[in-house]
């Protein structure tokens, strides 16, 4: 019924044309599957919770140069200030800022230093006992630590014994589920573990153990201070403008520097991934629409070289379905064709990609998803040209033969 | 002959205005998607000095004890300890050598005209201006005399100086850095470069920094370094000494080493160097190693092209062989479309030779103006790309290199697409044609 064999021969009279579109196909496919799998790869890291309502939170940097007061009690006081400021719902002094991308981290073991024990990657801050609720992440267990329990200090003679961990850390250290109130240890410190955190991400979001966080309630601040703020929602932006001033006027021999969102800073860390997602996408749009094009004007060619030999079948009867069916049913071949050539090369690519790049194994049902798409996408780019062949009249056959 | 194909050409693409115009289209789409991710991968990883980058080494010394790791892929640390870096530099072996570390301080001025900002700052021995080739506007480098005594001098840079003192001369002037002031003793050149190659701890394609001053004010005035301090055991640092004296990894060394052979003798004298330095405790292994890699080693080894754009170069290409055979394929209809033509032709004397060259050109003016085109969409690219990644500002741009490059890789591939649908229209028979007219 749909005369494969007619024109499979006819298709072989003139294979450069078809051989071409055949190579378009697979192409496309093996691009298009394998890119639209690193798109979404990136799109689940880009839209990733972070636990954090960073639409509310700003985060500043200070430089003091003035050395006629002392550091931590400055700060002390600013943080009072800033908790001062209408609109802010806390403040903080905080050792450094997570999504940033710089920050501290060091193993957490389950013994003192030198000892080999299990022991798991964490990025900590010092931030006293208000870091919680200006960072506005969930504690879902154990306790805060209390103001008497922050140490604050210009050396290193007292270290703090107590620690709040996220719920992440506390299950890798303890898989069993007993963690809260036991002891871990950072170098050879002793510290009990007292509340746990639902989610909170750490400075790299692309570290191994992102959500591997601990607070330690210890400031020992140098001339170098990073400061968060945590508003009431809409109210960012107005405190934001004021801070700088607010700052100075309570002492004015500093820099205040970098006033910036976290979701700012999360955006610039992500900034290289939603290059490349963008990229990727404008990539496979353009490729899609080449390949469309590409098998529309080949269509066009051919039916201009067979305007005689449509107008002849016409004219014995055939009918205009039939003729789109004609051309629905030889570009079907060709791109059928087109297509197991190019889920061999897409899967081929992957594996390319996954040897060379840190790129995880290509979900086959990509291949097959973008396989049907540019199926129904070349048929689409058929359609248009077939229905005008099918208006060819049967009259054009008689004419000039 | 030539120039006769080339109005030749021209008259045919205004004969077929649409499928010429779809050809030249097709070319520039990609040509376009190709430059802008070869541009940016072209910018990434170009020398960045290129006259002297073979003479240039960074130092690794495997410090660590037997059994610990690190996370590049050779093990060993990408920075030098301060007592490594302190001696080799003091040693007397190499060429030109710098030590060297990134800093920053609040800036100002003694009159209120400047508000106080951050500067970024470098703290480095002497020869630093001279090995990376850095060109003086005023004054100049600080002498050995006051590198052994941490004069409170500083070199600014051209930008700086614009800012603190209008550009005008600032020699003799001092400015202050956080609570101290210096004396202002020269001033540097813009130096562009796009990659950061002398330090690629924070960031390979970051701005030079502002503010140069003598290493030795480190270790005088307990500077805090603004780069990574990284550390393999657990070690005791509370103050500052203990940090100089410390295991953990924070500065940078660069050596000249103009030939192998003197490349032969530092690797023999760093060997020499940590087999004394075992005997003072350091260094507990059984192999030791020591790694000297040159301007452009050292960028590929800290994977400074990123692993992205490898991906989107290898992608652009594919896409390009997409628009090839798209090319080819309506080449192909438009050539046989006009074989009576060539039929004419060639019974008017035309060799085959001369009907292929004939068509070839066409393609390449084809090719030629798809590249301008190209070029066109590539700067298109390019722009969304700053728009979309501000720290790609001065990578995402084409140089002299890439402008060329563009209309050569679009005729080049135009002409390889041509060459079949030129080679079959050339195969003309033209006693078929003749016979129908």
């Amino acid at each position: 019924m749909l005369e494969i064999k007619p024109i499979f021969h006819a298709l072989c009279r003139s294979k450069v044309g078809a051989i071409l579109l055949l190579i378009q196909i697979a192409i496309t496919t093996a691009i298009v599957s394998n890119a639209a799998f690193i798109i979404q790869d990136r799109v689940s890291y880009l839209s990733q919770e972070t636990g954090y309502p960073e639409q509310d939170i700003f985060v500043f940097n200070v430089m003091m140069f003035g050395k006629d007061v002392s550091p931590s009690q400055q700060y002390e006081l600013d943080e009072a200030m800033l908790r001062q400021i209408p609109g802010v719902v806390d403040a903080a002094y905080s050792s450094n800022t997570p999504l940033s991308g710089s920050g501290s981290s060091s193993d957490f073991s389950l013994k003192p230093a030198p000892e080999e024990s299990k022991s798991a990657r964490t990025s900590y801050m010092f931030i006293d006992e208000h870091g919680i609720n200006t960072y506005g992440v969930k504690l879902i267990a154990g306790r805060n630590y209390t103001e008497d329990e922050v140490i604050v200090t210009d050396n290193y003679d007292e270290l703090s014994k107590v620690t709040v961990v996220t719920k992440t850390l506390l299950d890798e250290l303890f898989p069993e589920g007993n963690g809260l109130g036991q002891t871990v240890y950072f170098g050879d410190i002793p510290m009990k573990i007292i509340g746990v955190i639902d989610l909170m991400k750490g400075p790299w979001l692309k570290d191994s153990r992102p959500d591997n966080v601990a607070l330690l309630p210890f400031i020992k601040p140098g001339t170098n201070a990073r400061f968060v703020v945590r508003t009431e929602p809409g109210q960012r932006q107005s405190v934001m403008n004021r801070v700088e001033e607010a700052m100075l006027k309570n002492y004015n021999k500093r820099v205040i520097s970098r006033i910036r969102g976290l979701d700012d800073d999360k955006e610039s860390y992500m900034a290289e991934d939603t290059l490349m997602m963008r990229m990727l996408i404008v990539l496979i749009t353009i490729l899609v629409l080449v390949t469309a094009l590409g098998i529309f004007g080949l269509t066009l060619f051919n039916i201009s070289k067979r305007t005689k030999q449509i107008g002849t079948r016409r004219a014995l009867g055939a009918r205009k379905s039939a003729i789109i069916s004609y051309f629905l049913v030889e570009n079907a071949m060709i791109c059928i064709v087109g297509l197991v050539i190019g889920v061999i090369a897409a899967v081929y690519l992957g594996q390319l990609l996954m040897q060379h790049f840190s790129i995880s194994q290509l979900d086959i049902s990509y291949v097959l998803a973008t396989a049907l798409a540019v199926f129904v996408m070349s048929l689409l780019a058929v359609l248009a040209p077939a229905k005008r062949a099918a208006n060819i009249s049967p009259s054009i056959a008689t004419r000039t033969i | 002959m030539f120039l006769h194909y080339l109005d030749l050409s021209w008259r045919s693409f205004k004969r077929t205005p649409l499928v010429s115009f779809l050809m030249v289209l097709a070319i520039a789409i990609g040509i376009g998607v190709t430059m802008t991710s070869l541009s940016v991968y072209h910018m990434m990883s170009a020398d960045p000095i290129p006259e002297k980058s073979s003479d240039l080494y960074t130092v690794q010394l495997q410090t660590m004890d037997e059994g610990r790791t690190w996370w590049t892929v050779d093990n060993m640390p990408l920075q030098l300890t301060y007592q490594d870096a302190v001696n080799l530099n003091q040693a007397n072996a190499g060429g030109k050598r710098v030590t060297m570390v990134r800093t920053g301080f609040s800036v100002y001025l003694d009159s209120d005209k400047v508000k106080p900002f951050i500067g970024q700052a470098r703290l480095t021995t002497p020869d630093f201006f001279d090995m990376f080739n850095l060109s003086f506007i005023y004054g100049g480098v600080w002498s050995t005399q006051q590198e052994a005594d941490a004069a409170p001098v500083v070199v600014i840079n051209k930008e700086l100086n614009d800012k603190l003192f209008a550009g005008e001369n600032p020699v003799g002037k001092m400015v202050y850095l956080d609570d101290a002031s210096y004396e202002v003793i020269g001033v540097i050149d813009d130096w562009d470069i796009t990659t950061k190659y002398y330090d690629l701890n924070n960031g390979a394609f970051n701005k030079t920094e502002q503010l140069f001053l003598p290493f030795s004010l480190m270790k005088a005035r307990q500077l805090e370094n603004w780069g990574n301090t990284n550390g393999w055991k657990h070690e005791k640092t509370n103050t500052f000494n203990d940090k100089l004296n410390s295991e953990m990894v924070w500065l940078q060394f660069w050596v000249e080493l103009k030939t192998p052979a003197e490349k032969q003798a530092y690797q023999d004298f760093l060997m020499a160097y940590m087999q004394e330095q075992q005997k003072l405790g350091r260094f507990n292994r059984e192999k030791l190693t020591a790694t000297l890699r040159d301007v452009n080693e050292w960028m590929q080894y800290n994977n400074v092209v990123s692993e992205d754009n490898e991906i989107l170069v290898g992608l652009s290409f594919m896409f390009l062989a997409v628009c090839l055979a798209n090319i080819l394929g309506l080449l192909l209809a438009k050539f046989l479309r006009r074989a009576p033509e060539v039929g004419v032709r060639r019974a008017l004397g035309a060799s085959k030779r001369q009907i292929f060259f004939q068509h070839i050109v066409e393609v390449a003016m084809l090719g030629f103006l798809g590249g301008i085109l190209g070029i066109i969409l590539a700067q298109v690219g390019l722009l969304g790309v700053r728009q979309s990644y501000s720290y790609y500002q001065s990578l995402a741009t084409m140089d002299l290199t890439m402008l060329l490059s563009a209309p050569v890789i679009a005729i080049s591939t135009c002409v390889i697409a041509g060459l079949y649908p030129a080679w079959l229209v050339c195969k003309t028979n033209p006693a078929i044609y003749l016979k129908s007219q």
